[in-house]
């Protein structure tokens, strides 16, 4: 007989109310092991994770762990049992350091103490040992979504994890932070530990995966090897249809600037501000990119522009109307529409239903109220609207935004933000998290954006992305703006060696 | 996710119903192992609260109470929490207190002046909380307290020495003129009990029909959220907890007017309708329709706990111990029930 798989779901379903999650799935993955998950938004992905992972309950089914059948009333059996899981919303204390995180749980001790040395030296070996950069002395609240990301997935590395699960781990990471995990990944698969993997990219899971499981609509469609198949059968099994991956778009007619930033500002805690002087326009009628590895200000310089923080020094201009140090509410009112890069911690409200959040920053004006008095029928009517027009998968436009999947909490927010129609739009990491078909569309929106004859600022870590849809390009390293560039000059590598801090050789 | 974050309407049944029933059950113990008779108890409880001769004192009982309640639940909605309560509320009732003394106006005139003077006292009082977190970063948990202290100990000093009415050898103040009290409705009730009726359906109106009643829910259930919305969330500060004290000022004046027509030093604080109040606020997360009706709860609880101590030997600390558990049980369930995601 065969040795029993790593770990094993039978026939488990999971239901939410009326609502099935997981329909009957089958999954098995061997050790050593690298399984992609894939399907599209609110697919049920996440749910099964989460179940493998002791975080909930099966309805029904059994899971089963080198053939034993697991019954985890928790995380913490899972991560006894040596299971590991980085989660699509981040779980870290905001307030302690990186590698009190790290540890967390599961410090090393001297007597009855925590030896504060000896694990701060282990998480930074770990951070070495696996090209994952952070400090590991930094506070965790003030690092940006990707630096964050690293930290999870030392969590499970500093656990040993035997099994690893990773919900859309590349999300947020820069290609080379991204072919830096694939390598952990590797290690590891190859010191016999089992990976399952949920990712929405058909070139990852191509690149690191030997097979791949798809869901749809809550089941298992599709179980495939990547030798033997192709991105676009994934894709089928994945929508039932053919997706374009080719973003395709027109020259742009860029015209007025509508949006100036000039010596832009914004003081560290250090002697080093983490934005220094920018400068630049996006006119009218054009999409321009913002590349840099995550933690090069690109996060404070937004937030700087969109009203959420001071800036120390410079001016910021939005349809003509001078912003510098006014409130958020005033960038709003001069026509700034934003999707921020963390749509669960600034984007949502999780504990409001979906009519409460699609309302917000419309609330003050009719149709949703006149004289400080809400239109509730008005409410519910616009977020239905959106909810259909952006095809956001959720049981009711009362249900809290809390259920969504990571896809369809991202599509929620920028159908909101798209709907304020603003002279200015800066859409931060856009399609984080999105499957292939909303990527499609939200691309299409933002292209419809700029043909309209808005002002677009797109930063995304992806390069793809920003080489697909801008026609202009910024680098960010360490605070500055080192290059700006039109499309037609730029190139990955190019971009990846400015991004590095290097000048390119021209 | 925050416990408050929720806005299932009404007292998110399941959870508060069932702490109410496992603090039942626990008292029932106590009563029992204190070698009483734990249904007796509750019967009697039940009776000296909602029996109809009885009813009025409950309401009477529950006018402040319920006050309090909603002073506590408009800044729990948004996330901040206001322990300075008492505070606000003596500063209100020494002004209502007072005012008719020092204004020689028309009674209903006066009685009015004092109303809105006691709401504006408390109200700016409890603003000062909410300004020191906006410019110093004092944690409002702790400057709405610490403010707590010193105005309670003025006030009883005021009320001791310089207002108080030699004629009597109490430290209170001279009584309030006829014209301005409260006018009596029926038997013990008074015009407060309307007053905080109106004011009870005024804030759940402006939480669930108004903009500021919406910008308030979303801090509460993020802030970030909010403020990336366009909420000026220290302005909101300022307005959340200038209403608050507003509500306990007003409560303390009612108290004065409605009832005792003159400031009775500790006369307001014994009964602590503040702690009351916060803890129906909590019960029902802010959301303001149940705590108004968590605070009935806990008004009727009162009250019947005095009949218990009248009819029975169990002592009325009882009712203060039930309330307590109720709390406590939803507290552990926020805390440890808290699941992943
Ligand atoms: N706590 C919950 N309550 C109600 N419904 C839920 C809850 N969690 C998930 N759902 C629903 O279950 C379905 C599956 O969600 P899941 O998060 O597993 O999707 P996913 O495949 O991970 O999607 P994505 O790619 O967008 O992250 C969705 O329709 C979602 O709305
Ligand atoms: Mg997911």
């Amino acid at each position: 007989m065969a040795p029993a798989p790593e770990l094993e779901a039978i026939g488990v379903v999971k239901r939410y109310g009326a609502l099935l999650a997981n329909d009957h799935i089958d999954l098995t993955v061997e050790s050593g092991e690298i399984l992609a998950v894939m399907g599209e938004n609110g697919a049920g992905k996440s749910t099964l994770m989460s179940l493998l992972y002791g975080l909930q309950r099966p309805d029904e089914g059994r899971i089963l762990l080198r053939g034993a059948e697991v019954r985890f009333s928790s995380a913490l059996d899972a991560i006894a049992a040596g299971m590991g899981m980085v989660h699509q919303a981040f779980k870290l204390f905001d307030s302690l350091t990186v590698w009190e995180n790290v540890v967390f749980g599961a410090e090393p001790r001297r007597g009855p103490f925590i030896d504060r040395r000896a694990a701060r030296a282990q998480v930074e070996s770990l951070t070495e040992a696996h090209g994952l950069r952070v400090d590991p002395d930094a506070i965790v609240g003030a690092l940006s979504v990707g630096v964050r990301q690293r930290i999870e997935i030392l969590k499970a590395l500093y656990r040993r994890a035997r099994v690893l699960i990773l919900d859309e781990p590349t999300a947020v990471l820069t290609p080379q932070e991204r072919d830096g995990l694939f390598a952990v990944m590797r290690r590891l698969a190859g010191e016999g530990r089992t990976i399952l993997f949920v990712t929405h990219k058909l070139h990852e899971a191509m690149a690191i995966a030997d097979r791949v499981t798809v869901l749809r609509d809550a089941r298992v469609v599709a179980r495939m090897r990547t030798s033997q198949t192709t991105q676009s059968e994934i894709v089928r099994a994945m929508t039932g249809r053919n997706v374009d991956l080719q973003i395709s778009r027109g020259v742009a007619a860029a015209g007025a600037p509508l949006l100036e930033v000039e010596g832009l500002t914004v003081a560290g805690a250090g002697a080093k501000p983490l934005v220094e002087g920018a400068s630049f326009q996006v006119r009218a009628g054009e999409i321009v990119g913002l590349a840099g590895v995550a933690g090069n200000g690109q996060t404070e310089l937004v937030e700087a522009l969109t009203g959420l923080r001071v800036p120390d020094k410079g001016a910021v201009r939005v349809a003509g109307a001078t912003l510098t140090a006014r409130d958020v509410a005033a960038h709003r009112h001069a026509g700034l529409a934003y999707i921020p890069e963390d749509r669960v911690a600034v984007g949502a409200a999780l504990g409001a239903d979906a009519t409460d959040n699609l309302a917000m920053g419309f609330h003050r004006a009719a149709p949703l109220s006149h004289r400080g008095l809400l239109n509730v029928a008005a409410m519910v009517k616009r977020a239905r609207e959106l909810i259909a027009k952006f095809n956001v998968k959720i049981a009711s436009e009362r249900a809290l935004a809390g259920s969504l999947s990571g896809g369809n909490l991202q599509k929620m927010v920028v159908a909101r933000e798209l709907s304020h129609e603003a002279p200015v739009l800066i859409a931060e990491q856009p399609t984080r998290g999105v499957d292939i078909g909303a990527i499609e569309f939200i691309h299409g929106q933002l292209i419809a954006e700029r043909d309209i004859g808005r002002a677009v600022l797109l930063v995304s870590a992806e390069l793809t992305e920003i080489l697909g849809l801008s026609d202009r390009i910024l680098v960010m390293y360490e605070g500055r703006i080192v290059a700006d560039m039109a499309r037609s000059q730029a190139s990955e590598e190019k971009l990846g060696l400015l991004m590095a801090g290097r000048t390119a050789a021209s | 996710m925050s416990v408050l974050a929720n806005f299932g309407g009404v007292l998110r049944a399941p959870p508060a119903l069932v702490a109410i029933g496992v603090a039942v059950l626990v008292g029932g113990l106590l009563v029992l192992v204190s070698g009483a008779d734990p249904l007796q108890a509750y019967a009697q409880i039940v009776v000296g609260a909602l029996w109809p001769q009885n009813l009025p004192d409950t309401l009477n009982w529950a006018t402040p109470l319920v006050g309090m309640t909603l002073a506590a639940a408009i800044p729990l909605r948004g996330g901040m929490i206001n322990l300075g309560g008492d505070g606000q509320l003596v500063i209100g009732a020494l002004v209502g207190a007072v005012a008719p003394l020092v204004a020689p106006l028309p009674g209903p005139i006066a009685a009015a002046l004092a109303l809105l003077g006691a709401g504006l006292a408390g109200g700016l009082y409890a603003a000062l909380a909410a300004w020191g977190e906006i410019r110093f970063r004092v944690p409002m948990l702790i400057s709405s307290l610490l403010l707590s202290y010193p105005a309670v100990g003025i006030v009883s000093y005021l009320v001791r020495f310089p207002l108080r009415d030699t004629t009597t050898g109490l430290p209170q103040t001279a009584m309030v003129p006829d014209g301005a009290r409260l006018p009596i409705l029926i038997g013990p009730l008074n015009m407060g009990v309307l007053m905080i009726v109106v004011i009870a359906a005024l804030v759940v109106l402006v939480d669930r029909r108004t903009v500021i009643g919406y910008e308030l829910r979303m801090r509460g259930a993020n802030a970030r959220f909010a403020a990336y919305g366009g909420v000026a969330l220290g302005r909101q500060a300022l307005g959340a907890m200038f209403s608050s004290g507003a509500i306990a000022g007003l409560v303390g004046a009612i108290i004065v007017l409605g009832g005792q027509f003159r400031y009775i030093d500790d006369a307001l604080l014994s009964p602590a309708y503040t702690w009351s109040g916060l803890m129906a606020a909590l019960l029902a997360q802010g959301e303001p329709a149940g705590a108004v009706l968590a605070g009935l709860f806990f008004a009727a609880l009162q009250t019947g706990g005095f009949a218990m101590q009248r009819e029975t030997s169990v002592p009325r600390v009882l009712t203060l111990v039930l309330q307590s558990i109720v709390i406590l049980f939803l507290a552990v369930r926020g805390g440890l029930g808290k699941r992943e995601r």
